[in-house]
């Protein structure tokens, strides 16, 4: 198998969260890894093991402490405020557990948000909603409310969300975790169908064997880090 | 709509603060009114009074004025910078009113002179101005209009003599609003009327009047032009623009000031009120302000969004607040109609200034929920629970 593009690198990850004085989680811990482009991975690991920290700072959600994150050969982990916020309308997309949708707002509303925080006008950002409404299979219930939806629903007009922007990188955490497996098997099939047209790179955490699976790569990790974080390639390098 | 149907989540909070800053520019717009009244008085009372000098008996002051004798006429017309004068009775247009809260109507009667020098011009709805010869004849302010029934060519009753309506005044925001003009003749015959008994027998009627307006000549100054009359005709008080100023217009200042000074606190609790609604707001919906910026929301546009909502708040209840004062004003007006009052008036300002103030209080009060909000990590925000 030939060696792709490296499109998201993190390299000696440390990060403490300080809940008081002499009272500190290390949820990351040298924490290393490199995902390829075009690639659906899965991270698993038991929980407290810093997964979802490790997805949130790689997709520009979190800070670091130490280390560094580079996202499509662009160092992250230093940039402000507003240009993170950049990234994350434009270069990442996110999908989480319990869906996250705004409640007042109807299916086709909430992926226009994402598209209109990116800078569309209204009419640009209807038109891109119906798209990638339409590319999840829900064009038939824009106008439904998340009440209205089923879980599974629910997290498809999430993935639309993410997609809306055509991101380089979609990230998921446990987005089959809410969901039953008929429902989680619709929407890993799903993640895989965009991942094999679109060519977007998928980080998955996951607690389902099944689902990782289905993945490119598999990372494990433990105690705040990667045990499998370079892979194939040799510990002190990338290999070619 | 989006932003309605965020503001209306939590519809009874968000309705009770509403109603706050309803209730706030209520009272603004209230309160407001009585000032804009008295403001407009005072304003159309300093302008008519800016160029000339008004002569009264010595010991009068603004609010009563005793009888001079018509015999000081050609004293005053001799002091030198006198171009004209005008002689006249001002009296109560109903002498039952004792107490009066506001501006009470008022019958004024007038030789006519000196009408070619007056500055402050009146315009007429209907009918003309009166004339010298108009004998038994008036001319209605428009705020009287109602309450005596007038239309020109009718007949109206002023104190239980009828006479015949020739003219009906423009509004003027003012003095004249409120007033029955006659000639001088009819006025004194009126006034004399309703003297006690033992003064009536003394008095000659088409000797009395009560005041005398003194029309300067071109580049007198009517301040010295007061002072002068003082000094050449005794018996009698002359006043020139800055007396007004000095008696009247400071003292509604501050009048103003306590009116619109309860409004503002009023407007100040619902102000609070929007702050708490928008902080409840931000605090439930924390996790949701954690999706917007995992999706790619800027601080800026957080700010925008609670700062918007907290706008809409104070739009909607400025509105409300001033559609139910207005309702209240013209109510208030329509009851007092019939009592001589006419206590109230909206101006534009008032009411454009009563809803962009209303305005503005929310978007200030969302102010710190909105960089609340916006400085929230994503993270955090999202584990918020």
């Amino acid at each position: 198998m030939q060696t792709l593009e490296t499109i998201i690198r993190g390299a000696g990850i440390h990060k403490r969260y300080v809940m008081g004085k002499d009272n500190y989680v290390d949820a990351l811990q040298d924490a290393s890894v490199e995902i390829e482009k075009g690639q659906m991975v899965a991270v698993m690991g038991p929980s407290g093991s810093g997964k979802s920290t490790l997805v949130h700072i790689l997709g520009c959600l979190d800070s670091v402490n130490s280390g560094e994150v580079w996202l499509d050969g662009r160092r992250v982990d230093k940039l402000s405020r507003r240009d993170l916020a950049q990234l994350r309308r434009t270069e990442v997309g996110f999908i989480f557990q319990t869906f996250n949708l705004v409640p007042s707002f109807t299916a086709l509303e909430n992926v226009m948000l994402a598209a209109e925080y990116a800078g569309k006008s209204r009419r640009e950002a209807r038109e891109l909603a119906r798209t990638a409404l339409a590319q999840v299979g829900l064009a038939d219930r824009e106008d439904h409310k998340p009440t209205e939806l089923s879980g599974g629903q629910q997290q498809r007009v999430a993935i639309a969300r993410a997609l809306v922007n055509s991101p380089k990188v979609i990230f998921g955490d446990e987005p089959t975790g809410n969901l039953d497996s008929a429902s989680s098997t619709e929407i890993v099939d799903m993640m895989h169908r965009i991942n094999r047209d679109t060519g977007t790179t998928f980080v998955l955490v996951t607690h389902d064997p099944d689902v990782a699976a289905t993945c490119d790569r598999v990372f494990h990790m433990l105690d705040g880090r990667v045990a499998n974080g370079n892979g194939r390639h040799a510990e002190d390098g990338r290999a070619d | 709509m989006r932003i309605l149907r965020n503001v209306f989540r939590r519809k009874l909070r968000v309705l009770l603060t509403i109603f706050g800053i309803t209730i706030g520019v209520l009272a603004l717009v209230v309160m407001g009114s009585m000032a804009e009244k008295i403001n407009m008085l005072v304003s159309g009372g300093t302008r008519y009074y800016s160029d000339k000098v008004t002569v009264a008996a010595e010991g009068s002051s603004m609010f009563s004025t005793g009888p001079l004798s018509i015999g000081k006429y050609d004293a005053i017309k001799a002091v030198p910078g006198v171009a004209e004068v005008s002689a006249g009775i001002a009296t109560l247009l109903e002498t039952d009113t004792s107490v009066s809260f506001g501006i009470p109507a008022t019958i004024q009667g007038s030789d006519l002179r000196g009408q070619e020098l007056e500055s402050f011009k009146v315009t007429y709805s209907d009918g003309r101005a009166l004339r010298a010869d108009d004998s038994g004849s008036v001319v209605v302010g428009s705020d009287l209009v109602g309450k005596l029934d007038a239309q020109v060519g009718g007949f109206v009753s002023v104190r239980g003599e009828r006479f015949q309506v020739v003219g009906i005044l423009d509004k003027t925001l003012t003095g004249p609003d409120t007033s029955v003009w006659m000639t001088l003749a009819d006025a004194q015959r009126l006034f004399v009327q309703d003297l006690p008994e033992v003064i009536r027998s003394q008095v000659d009627k088409n000797d009395l009047v009560t005041s005398f307006v003194v029309y300067p000549t071109e580049g007198t100054d009517p301040e010295q032009l007061a002072l002068d009359v003082n000094k050449a005709v005794p018996g009698v008080k002359a006043t020139g623009p800055k007396a007004f100023q000095d008696q009247i217009a400071s003292a509604t200042k501050i009048f103003s000031a306590i009116l619109y000074g309860i409004a503002i606190i009023a407007l100040f609790v619902g102000g609070l009120s929007v702050i708490n609604t928008m902080t409840m707001s931000v605090n439930e919906r924390t996790r949701e302000i954690g999706v917007r910026k995992a999706i790619g929301a800027s601080d800026g546009q957080i700010v925008r969004q609670f700062l918007g909502e907290a706008g809409i708040i104070g739009l909607i209840g400025g509105v409300s607040g001033l559609v139910l004062g207005w309702i209240a004003v013209v109510v208030a007006n329509k009851l007092l109609e019939s009592s001589d009052l006419n206590l109230f008036l909206v101006t534009p300002r008032l009411a454009i200034g009563s809803v962009v103030f209303a305005l503005i209080l929310g978007l200030v009060s969302g102010l710190y929920p909105s960089l609340h909000a916006a400085r929230l990590e994503p993270v955090v925000a999202l584990r918020y629970e």
